[in-house]
């Protein structure tokens, strides 16, 4: 390009002037700075007696702090330009306006990330919080969250029209996250429905990720996931801002918009789903919380309607027997079942989905009675607990698949072959809720 | 800062539509090297239209705008070295200063003009370090047309550039454009203003709902329209009306509030024939005065319609 070198030492011109006329205004500084250390206060205040103060909670205050940043200090900041008309001036510039709105974003970031630095540092100096574990993850959370919260910020800015209507467009986006996207309220305190619908907003997987340096060995998969969802998302919003940024007021967005929008809106519910299905949404508990916590409300909302059938090739469970499965000819795999010692642990939430285990790898492995230890299976579980408590449990293992541990392999029953604990995970949903069914008598046997 | 190039401008068949509205109905000009070009027309003739076409800032639903001969819809990155720009409807910063503004966009060109020059060309010495919101409506318009200078440019584009402005202020940006001239600069201008028009242009396209109607130069405009000059006189002695109507060239005659109107197709044999009248009658001129006619009356003529009713309702 010609003149490419003047245009790059204009960019970074460009990119330091945003820099400098966002420290010299209070209203940024109000909102980029001084608003999330009140978030910071009220945490503080609320989650005070927790030792160390706040370490569980970092996450959601640094992703208040990025989404002020992004989601307003942003469009507020580029709509106001564009409603004077400065962004009109910048076009009669020799430079595509991609670059200028780039040196912008990278002001932001900027802007924002000190932002976070100074909400740590706050926290260290006011309660003692910790410094993130792992430095270099805390780095590339950071840089994560903020540069796909700034792809929000640009469709926010694209799709208002002034000043207010920024503000309006950004609460949309800000309070769901908030209120029922484990942003201000931690997903564990949220109804079960809430929790999914997390599932579908970024600000939780930002939670997540910020909140993984916080925490002890990273390296599981979430951290990936996390990031990936943010990207998806960050990129999807971004491309879709950059194709209805406006340079100047009073031009309409075009009909075109709502494909954008639409694309845009889409990363999030693929990512929603995409969780979903890898059993990312599973419902989280308050640390401690067993199958006692189950309530009857969570009970009763559980549904059976998309259950196989009980003859059908997946979750098989035979007719009712009750001599001890002798006549079906499963008489001294029950004498196993009672003797084997992971379905007699003290902690009834634990045995039962160790049990569970075993219907789910003898239904996997085409057992040729498969059907049957699936019965005995429920059986026993009937004769050890109450049925009252037994309901409980099940939900909980039904509401909760991923709590607790699951039995992948039981060579001592006869059941050799190895399965994956997230299939397993999977099955014991469906036996679960079959007995569960039954107990409850929305299954008739 | 080293002379700039004069670059030409050829506009051709350009149409740009809003919607249902046609903006620009296939406007065609040219402006050579060195000269000053004004589009003239009343708000919503197409002026601003035009000149975005021409800048970069919008693109024409069809036509062609060359740059010194380059297709400046093709190249515009290229083509917006080569011009200097002053719009309407575009401000900077509040807390932005002349000098940093004029640092920043020097920065985005090749051949930048130094800046502190700039401050000095345009009177912004005592005003370079203040914010932008504490300058005067004035010393703005001189920051935005040092702007327009900043890449040191062979054309300059300005859309009203003295709208809003105080006579003062008006006449120091006059004497500014005539310099582009003079610096070999080519201008490109838009105006609401008859007189400013002729005065300062050597060339105008009159533009009226979207098309160009009439393109010469403002005395040969006025030369071709079939308006008559006027002649308004008072005398110490009353004048004979018969004598008044018999004088060559005149046409009609009419008095008002003591002075005599003489409408006339000759002005010199009617000048001549009334000092002769006076002289003879023994009478003494109180007051002589001659309104040749104006664009005002070119645009009449072209359009059907007074100027004053097109333009009612501007600042």
């Amino acid at each position: 390009m010609r003149g490419g070198r003047g245009n790059l030492r204009g960019v970074f011109q460009h990119f330091l002037l945003s820099l400098e006329l966002n420290l010299r205004s209070k209203q940024a500084i109000a909102y980029g700075y001084l608003v999330p250390v009140l978030f910071l206060v009220a945490f503080g205040s609320v989650f005070r007696g927790e030792t160390p103060a706040l370490l569980g909670e970092m996450g959601q205050i640094l992703t208040i702090t990025i989404l002020g940043g992004a989601c307003f200090g942003l469009p507020t900041s580029l709509v106001a330009e564009r409603e004077r008309g400065i962004w009109r001036r910048y076009r009669l510039l020799p430079v595509p306006t991609s670059f200028l709105v780039g040196g912008v974003l990278a002001a932001r970031l900027v802007i924002v990330i000190s932002a976070v630095a100074l909400q740590i540092a706050l926290a260290r100096l006011a309660y003692g919080t910790p410094f993130p574990a792992h430095l270099l993850l805390a780095a590339a959370g950071v840089f994560i969250v903020t540069a796909s919260f700034l792809g929000l910020g640009l469709l926010i800015a694209a799709l208002a029209d002034d000043v207010p209507a920024v503000q309006a467009v950004g609460q949309c986006v800000f309070l769901p996250m908030i209120l029922i996207g484990g942003v201000g309220i931690p997903l564990i305190a949220l109804p079960v429905w809430a929790q999914r619908v997390s599932g579908f907003m970024p600000g939780r997987y930002a939670v997540d990720l910020l909140q993984l340096s916080y925490g002890k060995a990273p390296g599981n998969n979430e951290g990936y996931f996390n990031g990936l969802a943010l990207a998806v998302i960050g990129v999807s919003a971004a491309v879709s801002g950059a194709k209805l940024f406006r340079w100047e007021a009073g031009r309409r967005i075009s009909r075109s918009a709502w494909v954008w929008l639409g694309a845009a809106l889409s990363a999030w519910i693929i990512t929603g789903v995409a969780a979903a299905l890898t059993g990312r949404l599973a419902p989280r508990q308050p640390p401690n919380a067993g199958y006692e916590a189950v309530s009857e409300n969570q009970i009763a909302a559980i549904t059976y309607d998309d259950l196989p059938g009980d003859a059908e090739f997946i979750s098989r469970l035979s007719r009712p027997f009750n001599d001890g499965g002798e006549a079906e000819g499963v008489g001294p795999f029950a004498a196993k079942l009672k003797a084997w010692p992971p379905g007699r642990t003290s902690d009834a939430g634990q045995s039962t989905r160790n049990l569970l285990s075993v219907a789910v790898i003898a239904d996997a492995s085409r057992d040729q009675y498969e059907g049957e230890i699936a019965r005995l299976v429920y059986n026993d579980l009937r004769s050890n607990l109450q049925d009252e408590q037994l309901c409980r449990v099940l939900a909980w293992i039904v509401l909760y698949p991923q709590e607790g541990t699951v039995i992948t392999s039981a060579p001592e029953l006869g059941l050799e072959r190895q399965y994956t604990e997230r299939f397993i995970r999977e099955r014991t949903d469906l036996y679960a809720r079959k007995f569960l069914g039954r107990l409850r008598g929305k299954i008739r046997d | 800062m080293p002379a700039p190039i004069s670059v030409s401008v050829c506009v051709r068949n350009l149409v740009r539509r809003y919607g249902s509205v046609e903006a620009l109905r296939g406007i065609s000009f040219e402006v050579s090297p060195g000269e000053i070009f004004g589009l003239l027309g009343p708000n919503g003739a197409g002026k601003t239209t035009a000149l975005e076409c021409v800048l970069g800032l919008r693109r024409p639903d069809s036509g062609s705008v060359l740059i010194a001969g380059m297709d400046a819809l093709a190249r515009p990155g290229v083509a917006k070295e080569l011009i200097g720009a002053q719009i309407q409807a575009a401000t900077l910063q509040d807390r932005i200063t002349p000098r940093r503004v004029l640092r920043l966009f020097a920065a985005f060109y090749r051949n930048p003009a130094p800046v502190e020059g700039l401050i000095e060309k345009f009177g912004l010495s005592e005003a370079a370090d203040a914010r932008f919101d504490s300058l005067s409506g004035g010393q703005r318009q001189r920051l935005f047309l040092a702007l327009a200078f900043v890449n040191n440019p062979g054309l300059v584009v300005l859309d009203e550039p003295t709208a809003g402005l105080d006579p003062r202020s008006r006449r120091e940006l006059h004497d500014i454009i005539v310099d582009m001239r003079r610096s070999g600069r080519t201008v490109l201008l838009s105006t609401h203003d008859l007189d400013e028009a002729h005065r300062l242009c050597d060339r105008i396209g009159i533009l009226d709902r979207g098309m160009i109607v009439a393109t010469s130069r403002p005395d040969d405009l006025i030369a071709a329209t079939a308006a008559r000059s006027t002649v308004v006189v008072r005398t110490v002695r009353p004048l004979d009306p018969a004598r008044l109507a018999s004088l060559t060239g005149v046409e009609s005659c009419r008095q008002e509030a003591g002075r005599w109107i003489l409408v006339t197709s000759n002005i010199n044999e009617t000048l001549f024939g009334l000092a002769r009248c006076v002289e003879l009658g023994a009478n003494e001129f109180v007051d002589l005065q001659v309104i040749r006619p104006s664009l005002e009356e070119v645009f009449l003529s072209l359009t059907g319609r007074p100027w004053a009713d097109s333009t009612r309702g501007e600042p």
